[in-house]
């Protein structure tokens, strides 16, 4: 159903719910509805429409609106539709009903838009603190515009506990992270463990949150904002400038070159590749299997050194500014990156091979954090971990952005929902990357690779973006603001809503596949931890309690 | 003094020297083939030497829950692999063979997983006492092959005294060496598991358990703990080849040395392979692994008492 | 065939063969698209401030001394190597040269200085034109950051000391 279909659908459905309908292109629609209505239409979305919960969004609008106003956003993926519900909210006490009891996906963005904004979640299930740190005083929120950017709250008490929930009968707590071996950042998650099996997990993250939203709204500028946003995380950082960009682009109504398209294009496929390689090197390790994880990284050398080559960078590539790139790539560069990629593809073919007949790593992934597509859609995950367990989303081709609607590839799909299944999604994805970046440097059009911006970007338009991250869909909110800035961003990274996937892929197995299970969602705690203002809350946010692990896996038909 | 009792003490201090002077060697050899199957440079040789002078340097940061028995169960851990080395054949005769018999040396060698399990104990930590328990399990499945071994070779010789026992006796005299052809695979495809080595070092998995036992020791009592690693390498090796590659020795002893270390560098070398191509198993597949195991070793037992 | 495919991956390396290079011990050359440490040129610098207003972390402090004089200063501290300031620059007066091995004890060493004689706009003080409505900061006017603590205020001063202080100020100018 196309947007026009969608709007028809609520307003029939809903008469009288509607405030305001913008539909700025045909695969984008945002609503602003009445408050007493937000349930029931987001149950309807979910529900009967079956769309997919991507992130909801709290923002102060005092200045401009008087009011505040919470956002959730859906996707239909077999329409190519992204969609937002807006409410507002009073400017006195800001207080929207919950929806997470209908859509478990959104537990945490309610969490989060209550700790940072202070819009109330009515009726939430688990209204505890989430991202916040546990000193933080009550009633301050930080995503408000009165809010300094660089302010510290006072009454900051920095003994207050957080405060854990009992572990089950006979059960050992065991405290994974947030220093752990195997974990690149910070995360805790706190087992509780009955000789070898996992029954049951509690999650704090957000240790590492930076407060990059806050300062996108105040301090940065549009232009200068790629520079952070490529720095939400640690390997996909292509993605989220390319997010960025285009959610403003979206906004401003402004089309990028056809060759910056292309060379966005390249950069991400490049990306997924260096990340894809790294993450089967990393899975290696968590094995035990060095070798394996040596083999990768050597394979993927070159890649990074190729961007290097095309960026100046092996990873922060700096690359777009709105409405282009800066980097173009010359005769030589494509010469070389089509030897690159022949190289790749030989040596990777020969390691598929090898690893594919691999019983001793098979013994450790097969069966081991399962997902199925029941979890995929209550909990709203994405990537290779909603690919493997046979949900054919990728944003490539149900959103297409940048020049993914003029090259052909197909979207890996396996049907076990296990870390096996994650392997050869990733695996074989690689392979598709490649294609991809072959297409493009075929059909690679000239011209220039910035657009020329004439006038300042108009105020308060809204635009969403989402970009196929390695690890699933980023998805990016922006509105556009005042002073060369945005009003507000936000950032949904993968992992985030991976996250909530993992108390229940790790609940009654062993120990010792906690890890791998772990490391199979390719989590970035960095991109969860995205920023906020000096707040604890993770991107992921959610922490997920006992008794919201019981309540979900029972709703699975666990026990 | 007697001289038999002066040569035994003699080959008993050759061998802990022998012992603590190419532990660390072949850990190097370990390390450095490693690296070479992983495209990498890798440290030199020397290094593991290195490594523990550097630990043996560093602030103890006494952080367990009984520092007392952690102190007593890393001294006691190399102290009895030390021991073990004295009554294990090492290019001479079995030095203490007078003073102990085989059933000792089973009780040595199973001290010294104990001091392991006391000094997790000791440390108090949730990791450690997960590996501890990952340890005990193991302990209790492995230690019998080898005692199975030792018994195979008694019942052959209709002796449990070292230098017999200790000499290839797993091959009946006569018959087919059925029992001890299949005891020596039994015990080469358990040696990785004896040594602690990928895919077996289950219970100091690094990425899941932290180090596991190992994870409140640092200094000089983790020198020691690693030293003892490095020791059960070769003492380990040491006794597969006394029950079951003896062969060779001559009446001069530097010569019998050369041909013990080149053999024991050749298990090394098995050891390293295989760990470098094999992802970690997890605790209940080793177990599986290792009952197989234990149901051959049955079968090689049947089969010594009926003289094969 | 477990045994086959450890071989499989066992003959992979091994034809791979020693891979990992000798770096620090011999050096190892950037491509030429290498973002380095930026250079400043002062000779090419005309005082714009662009570069200072396009720095995502704030790195370029201005200073107007008086109306004549201009001090840009470039700390170095945060600097991410974006290369921002190398693409607003008018006159190329920055370069993302090929250095990386900045490490030093002492955080001044990457610090880079300019002083600069200025030109006066008699209406306004300074004004420059910006590449484009999105490289512009809105900080027209004398600039006062503060040099010695090393710190960005993001305010600047109108016309004259006098005047009042605001956060943004945007001037008509007819």
């Amino acid at each position: 159903m196309a947007a026009q279909q969608i709007l028809k659908q609520l307003q029939e459905r809903f008469p009288g719910a509607i405030q305001r309908s913008d539909i700025p292109a045909d695969n984008r629609l945002f609503v602003y509805v009445e408050r007493a209505a937000l349930k029931a239409i987001c149950r309807h979305l979910f529900r009967d429409l079956d769309a997919r919960y991507i992130v909801g969004i709290g923002l102060d609008d005092r200045p401009v609106s008087g009011s505040f106003i919470a956002a959730h956003n859906f996707a239909f993926d077999a329409s190519h539709v992204l969609m937002s519900i807006l409410v507002h909210a009073d400017a006195e006490r800001p207080a929207v009903d919950s929806i997470a009891s209908e859509v478990p996906a959104a537990n945490w963005s309610e969490r989060e838009f209550r700790d940072l904004v202070g819009i109330q979640p009515i009726g939430h299930p688990t209204p505890k603190r989430l991202v916040l740190p546990d000193g933080w005083p009550e009633g301050v929120h930080p995503l408000r515009k009165d809010f300094p950017w660089d302010g510290v709250p006072a009454g900051y008490d920095e003994h207050r506990q957080y405060v854990f929930d009992e572990p089950p009968e006979g059960c050992v707590v065991v405290p994974f992270g947030p220093f752990h071996p195997t974990l690149d950042e910070p995360a805790h998650f706190r087992l509780y463990v009955d000789g070898e099996t996992v029954l049951g997990c509690e999650y704090r993250g957000f240790m590492v949150h930076r407060a990059i939203e806050k300062l996108a709204d105040s301090v940065l500028s549009y232009n200068e904002i790629p520079m952070a946003a490529e720095r939400i995380c640690g390997i996909c950082g292509c993605v989220h400038t390319v997010a960025y960009s285009q959610a403003v682009e979206q906004a401003a109504a402004l089309t990028p070159t056809p060759r910056a398209q292309f060379i966005r294009t390249i950069m991400l496929e490049l990306e997924r590749l260096h990340s894809h390689l790294l993450w089967v090197g990393l899975a290696s390790h968590i094995l035990g299997f060095d070798t394996l994880f040596m083999q990768s990284f050597r394979i993927r050398e070159p890649i990074m050194w190729m961007a290097e080559k095309i960026t100046g960078n092996r990873k922060t590539y700096a690359l777009c500014v709105i409405g282009g790139v800066r980097w173009d790539i010359t005769p030589e560069i494509k010469a070389e990156l089509t030897r690159l990629l022949d190289t790749l593809e030989r040596e990777w073919t020969a390691v598929t091979e090898a690893v594919s007949g691999d019983r001793n790593m098979q013994k450790r992934t097969r069966g081991v954090g399962v997902t199925d597509r029941a979890l995929v859609k209550e909990v709203g995950l994405i990537g290779p971990i909603a690919r493997a367990a046979g949900v054919p989303i990728d944003c490539r081709r149900d959103h297409p952005y940048a020049a993914y609607d003029r090259v052909d590839f197909d979207v890996v799909v396996q049907a076990d929902g296990d870390v096996w299944s994650r392997l050869l999604v990733r695996v074989l994805e690689v392979f598709q990357s490649i294609r991809i970046i072959r297409q493009c440097l075929e059909k690679l059009p000239e011209g220039p690779i910035q657009l020329s911006v004439q006038d300042e970007l108009p105020a308060g338009r809204m635009g969403i973006s989402s970009v196929e991250a390695p690890r699933g869909e980023s998805h990016h909110v922006v509105i556009t603001g005042e002073n060369n800035r945005p009003r507000r961003w936000r950032v949904r990274a993968p992992t985030y809503q991976n996250l909530q996937g993992v108390p229940a892929m790790i609940k009654d197995q062993q120990l010792a596949d906690m890890t791998i299970s772990l490391g199979s969602i390719d989590p970035c705690f960095s991109c969860t931890d995205r920023l906020e203002v000096l707040d604890i809350r993770s991107g992921h946010q959610r922490v997920y309690s006992q008794e919201e692990l019981v309540q979900l896996t029972r709703r699975g038909g666990g026990r | 003094m007697d001289a038999r009792l002066a040569a035994m003490i003699g080959y008993a201090i050759l061998n802990v020297i022998l012992v603590l002077l190419v532990a660390p060697l072949f850990e190097g050899v370990v390390r450095k083939l490693t690296a070479k199957i992983q495209s990498r440079q890798g440290p030199p040789l020397r290094q593991p030497y290195y490594d523990l002078l550097k630990l043996l340097g560093k602030e103890d940061l006494e952080s367990g829950e009984v520092p007392g028995m952690q102190r007593a169960a890393a001294s006691a851990a190399l102290v009895v692999i030390l021991s073990v080395a004295t009554l294990v054949p090492m290019g001479g005769p079995a030095p203490l063979h007078e003073a102990a018999d085989v059933i000792l040396l089973i009780y040595l060698i199973t001290l010294c997983g104990i001091s392991t399990l006391l000094g997790a104990l000791a440390a108090g930590s949730t990791y450690s006492l997960l590996g501890m328990s990952r340890e005990m399990m193991t302990m209790m499945i492995l230690e019998p092959l080898l005692a199975v071994a030792i018994v195979i070779g008694a019942v052959h010789t209709h002796s449990l005294r070292l230098p017999t026992v200790l000499n290839g006796s797993a091959y009946a005299e006569g018959a087919v060496p059925l029992a001890g052809l299949l005891m020596a695979l039994v015990l080469l495809l358990a040696l990785q598991a004896f040594v602690g080595r990928v895919p077996f070092d289950i219970s100091e998995a690094e990425t899941e358990i932290m180090e596991g036992p190992f994870i409140e020791y640092s200094g000089a009592k983790l020198a020691l703990f690693k030293y003892v690693r490095m020791a059960k390498l070769v003492v380990y090796s040491a006794l597969f080849v006394a029950l079951f590659v003896p062969w060779g020795n001559t009446w001069f002893y530097p010569a019998n040395l050369v041909l013990f270390l080149g053999k024991v560098f050749v298990l090394v070398l098995i050891v390293t392979v295989v760990g470098a191509t094999h992802a970690r198993y997890r605790i209940d597949q080793a177990l599986r692994y290792y009952a197989g195991l234990f149901a051959a070793a049955m079968v090689a037992l049947v089969l010594a008492v009926f003289g094969y | 065939m477990s045994w086959l495919s450890k071989l499989k991956e066992t003959s992979i390396c091994l034809q791979a063969g020693r891979v990992t290079l000798p770096y620090p011990a011999a050096p190892r050359p950037t491509p030429p698209r290498f973002r380095g440490r930026p250079i400043f040129d002062p000779a090419k610098c005309i005082g714009c401030a662009g570069c200072a207003n396009n720095c995502p972390a704030r790195e370029i402090l201005v200073l107007d001394v008086c109306q004549e004089i201009r001090i840009i200063k470039y700390l170095g501290r945060r600097c991410t190597y974006c290369g921002r300031c190398a693409d607003v620059c008018p006159e190329k007066a920055i370069t993302m040269s090929q250095e990386f091995e900045t490490a030093s004890n002492d955080i001044h060493d990457l610090t880079q200085e300019m002083e600069l004689f200025m030109g006066t706009c008699q209406r306004c003080g300074r004004c420059f034109t910006e590449p484009g409505p999105l490289e512009q900061l809105k900080l027209k006017g004398y600039r006062f950051d503060a040099l010695a603590e090393e710190k960005w205020v993001g305010r600047s001063l109108a016309y004259l000391e006098d005047q009042p202080v605001v956060r943004d100020i945007d001037i008509e100018l007819d």
